[in-house]
């Protein structure tokens, strides 16, 4: 079932212009997407390319200036749907530091479900069900700003999870923390996934998109390509012309086969991939 | 120097003062410092000393974090401090001055025994204020302390003051706090890295040293502001309309036991302050 539609979407941010006057500055552009309830879905680009405008789009934090944004069926440019579309759309965001809004970790997570109204009794159970989910059960009383990055952004999850949402959005959740903190944070997204949770990934980290169940890729406001990872990394001249990589192992594995070595060109695993090309000097 | 801030830091642990309603403590952290007004007496300032050591014994906070709270106030001690000891005169103009200097003809500077202790009487009423607040600080979560706040102006929603909103925005402060701290030391940092002198040269030198820290903090502040409204809008906030709570706030024996003993001693510290200006008879009182 589709859970997010974006529809021929545009939006255009306020710019000065070098002499004062106001001009725009795109946003997003004519994009036209769709997710499917239960994905796992990548947005990669560049800094600017309109990735983190598409999120705010998704849950009615910006409304699109043309075309329609829906979400299980609700319209974000209806004023009435916003909060019921704000409850299916978790979304988690870039410095950890500054989505939280308590100083214990336990208050923080409560803080969505209270904002719907719910019971005093249910809320504590869904924030002991949202933190034992991203693993962080034992930092309940704990107090946010003595956390890692990593920590402090699976607490944020956890203020996400809380509210019971459909889709998960992380906008460049992984950015700001260091390699230990991004893996633990998509080990989250993943379990999550697998529990049913629509996932969308906004990263600018190529490595990331390997798990993924599709791409899309932005530049300029547009979404230029949407594919499996494979197709995606075997697109080169796309990736080339918005600037991005694949992948160094999946690089690496795509060069050697082409050279004539015999391993696997989708190869991922960088273990296998160099026992395989000792196998081949050996031959 | 700015990590000696620990107003608004909560440190946990689990004990008695904890464990009271943030209600409770509240009104009684206010009776106390309503009343550290009314001690006239350094012997009842040894009271309240008792008082409060046991206050932080119970509370199970060390007292180094209690008192590194006075260091924030260091310079307002002193100045008002040496304001008491030159400007207070003697109790009649009988009264020969401890110390006297006269740098010039028509101008002098005295010292008497009453600028001596009204100096030291307001040093130690400005810590044990400081003290006091900070041991409610100490032990209560900024959140219980906004609830606390929220559920003790409830009254004043008759008369349409925005109670939610006004609690949600202490609560914010409260916890934004260390990270503008961590902000505006490594600011203070990035801008010593490029050459920037804080230490040297006049007090306008100085003062204007600190633009190029104050500016990047304000931009910072405002972006922050705006990632938490969002970050607060995608979490369905929409301001205190059928908003629940998960705290619970119950009295237990624990505030009626801490009141009791709060109101007692101030109780006798409003009564000895009567008595002494009635009768002026008890003569201890005004030592």
């Amino acid at each position: 079932m589709e859970i997010i539609r974006l529809d021929n979407v545009s939006y255009y941010y306020k710019a000065y212009n070098d002499d004062g006057t106001v001009g725009s500055a795109v946003g997003v552009e004519g994009v036209t997407l769709s997710v499917e309830e239960g994905d796992f879905v990548a947005l990669v680009g560049h800094n600017g390319c309109g990735k983190s405008t598409l999120a705010k789009l998704l849950n009615g934090l910006l409304l699109p200036q043309s075309g329609v944004v829906t979400v299980n069926g609700l319209k974000t440019s209806e004023k009435e749907n916003i909060f019921e579309i704000r409850k299916n759309v978790g979304m988690v965001f870039q410095n950890p530091d500054n989505q939280m809004v308590a100083s214990i970790v336990e208050e923080d997570v409560a803080f969505g479900p209270e904002n719907l109204g719910v019971p005093q009794k249910e809320i504590a159970e869904r924030v002991y069900d949202a933190l034992e989910q991203v693993g962080m059960s034992d930092y309940a009383k704990s107090s946010p700003h003595r956390l890692s990055g990593g920590q402090k952004q699976r607490i944020a999850i956890a203020g996400a999870l809380a509210i019971r949402p459909k889709v998960l959005v992380l906008d460049e959740s992984t950015a700001m923390l260091d390699p230990l903190g991004r893996k633990e944070v998509l080990e989250v997204a993943h379990k999550l996934n697998a529990q049913g949770m629509t996932v969308v990934l906004i990263t600018h980290f190529m490595e990331e998109v390997l798990d993924c169940d599709s791409v899309v890729v932005m530049n300029g406001g547009h979404v230029v390509s949407v594919g499996t990872p494979n197709e995606i990394f075997d697109n080169r001249s796309l990736l080339d012309e918005v600037g991005l990589r694949a992948p160094r192992t999946v690089e690496l594995a795509q060069k050697l086969s082409e050279a004539g070595f015999d391993v696997n060109a989708r190869e991922r695993d960088a273990r296998k991939l160099g026992g395989d090309v000792c196998l081949n000097l050996k031959k | 120097m700015l990590r000696d801030v620990t107003f608004g830091q909560y440190y946990p642990a689990d004990s008695f003062v904890h464990k009271m309603d943030a209600r409770i403590k509240l009104v009684l952290t206010l009776l106390y410092m309503v009343g550290i007004f009314f001690v006239q007496s350094f012997v009842v300032f040894g009271f309240v000393t008792v008082l409060l050591l046991a206050v932080v014994l119970v509370s199970r906070v060390p007292l180094r974090s209690v008192l590194r709270s006075v260091r924030g106030i260091v310079v307002l001690l002193v100045f008002t401090a040496i304001l008491n000891l030159f400007f207070t005169k003697g109790a009649d103009a009988s009264e020969q001055p401890l110390w006297a200097w006269s740098p010039w003809n028509g101008f002098t500077i005295e010292i008497y025994v009453n600028g001596l202790k009204s100096a030291a009487k307001i040093f130690l009423r400005l810590v044990y204020l400081v003290v006091g607040s900070c041991i409610l600080t100490l032990t209560t979560t900024p959140v219980d302390l906004t609830h606390a706040v929220e559920s003790l102006l409830k009254p004043l929603r008759v008369v349409k003051f925005p109670v939610h909103e006004f609690a949600l925005i202490m609560s914010l402060t409260l916890s934004f706090i260390p990270s503008l701290i961590e902000e505006t030391d490594r600011i203070i940092r990035a801008q010593k890295a490029r050459g920037a002198d804080f230490d040297t040269g006049g007090l306008v030198k100085r003062a204007k040293a600190f633009v190029p820290i104050l500016i990047p903090l304000l931009v910072g502040g405002f972006r922050r502001a705006e990632e938490l409204a969002n970050a607060m809008n995608s979490r369905c906030y929409e301001g205190a309309t059928k908003r629940t709570c998960m705290r619970v706030m119950k009295l237990s024996w624990r505030d009626l036991v801490a009141s009791l003993v709060m109101v007692i001693f101030f109780t006798g510290v409003f009564l000895l302050y009567g008595m002494s200006s009635k009768w002026g008879g008890i003569v201890w009182l005004y030592y």
